[in-house]
């Protein structure tokens, strides 16, 4: 019933030179030294311990299990002779639906074009409308509930935890590389984040303490306080919220 | 006008900034990528895919999370 022992010998050596790469490969500290140099891993740390210290531990805590396993992924890429280049081919997995797939989920597909099988582009639209049904529920139950609350995060946080970890398996779509961008016009979205976040940080910096918010000094969770108050503002934003992250999962 | 005035503008002229640009990319024929080219430019690798998408998930916990 088992295997021949030819077999059994190759698995043995199998496991045996994996073992040997792996103590003959970088040590933990260059390969943690080597996803540092990663510029998001150092922004998410940065946002991780600024979000500690505003007295929101949670929030803390989760970015830095993010940054800190995304610097030893990237570590172990660049410290790893001869892995995988970076992009869309090197995080291409199975799981991405193809480009005819994506096309039919579209609506531009052969599905839906003229002589296409109509029953697939039905379908494709219930799918779109059960998305946008399940999206609106998400937001109005969400929104029910008071901010802060556990019955609150648990949606919020799995529902971010979930999106992430798929983020992480590879692109949901196959799509080609994108054309080289323009370093100027990428430099001038740039300016304008960055000069987002440090406004936000200025404000934030200026309260009377990290947690305690101040008129004088709004941030942007202060000014949406208001709005936030109320079941049909929290249910607008949460939709906002999921309308921006299939925006951004599209890409 | 006071701080408060001085901090939301800034919030606002932020923002002006960003529907130019968008509006620069999209009407014109300036070098500049649309928002959309920019997210599928930032889709592109693992490390600002995970940025990314760290980024949206932030603002969810940040205003609704425990």
């Amino acid at each position: 019933m088992g295997g021949s022992p030819r077999s059994g010998d190759t698995g043995i050596g199998d496991v045996a030179a994996t073992v040997a790469a792996v103590r003959a490969g970088p040590g933990y500290a260059v390969t943690a030294l080597a996803g540092l140099r990663e510029p998001i891993v150092v922004i998410l740390l940065l946002i991780a311990f600024f979000t500690w210290i505003s007295g929101k531990p949670l929030d803390g805590l989760l970015m830095l299990v993010v940054g800190v396993s995304l610097a030893w992924d990237t570590g172990r890429r660049r410290t790893r002779p001869g892995g995988p280049p970076e992009g869309r081919q090197a995080d291409s997995r199975p799981q991405d639906i193809s480009a005819a797939s994506r096309d039919d989920a579209r609506g531009v597909g052969p599905a839906t074009r003229p002589g296409g099988p109509p029953a697939a582009a039905r379908w494709s639209r219930l799918m779109v409308l059960a998305w946008l049904a399940a999206g609106a529920l998400y937001a109005l139950l969400v929104g029910s509930f008071s901010r802060y609350s556990w019955p609150a995060t648990v949606p919020v946080v799995a529902l971010g935890a979930a999106v992430v970890v798929a983020g992480w398996r590879g692109p949901s779509l196959s799509r080609p590389a994108p054309a080289k961008l323009p370093a100027i016009g990428l430099a001038l979205w740039g300016v304008v984040l960055a000069a987002g976040c440090l406004w936000e940080l200025s404000s934030l910096l200026q309260q009377p303490s990290l947690t305690t918010s101040s008129y004088a000094h709004p941030t942007i969770s202060t000014l949406t306080d208001p709005v936030l108050g109320t079941w049909v503002g929290r249910s607008i934003f949460l939709a906002a919220w999921l309308g921006l992250g299939w925006f951004v999962v599209d890409r | 006008m006071n701080s408060h005035d001085v901090a939301v503008l800034g919030y606002l002229v932020i923002l002006l900034a960003g529907i130019v640009l968008q509006l620069l990319a999209t009407k014109t024929r300036a070098p500049i990528p649309s928002l959309g080219k920019v997210f599928s430019w930032a889709m592109g690798t693992r490390a600002r895919r995970i940025g990314v998408l760290v980024a949206w998930a932030w603002v969810g916990l940040h205003f609704f999370a425990h």
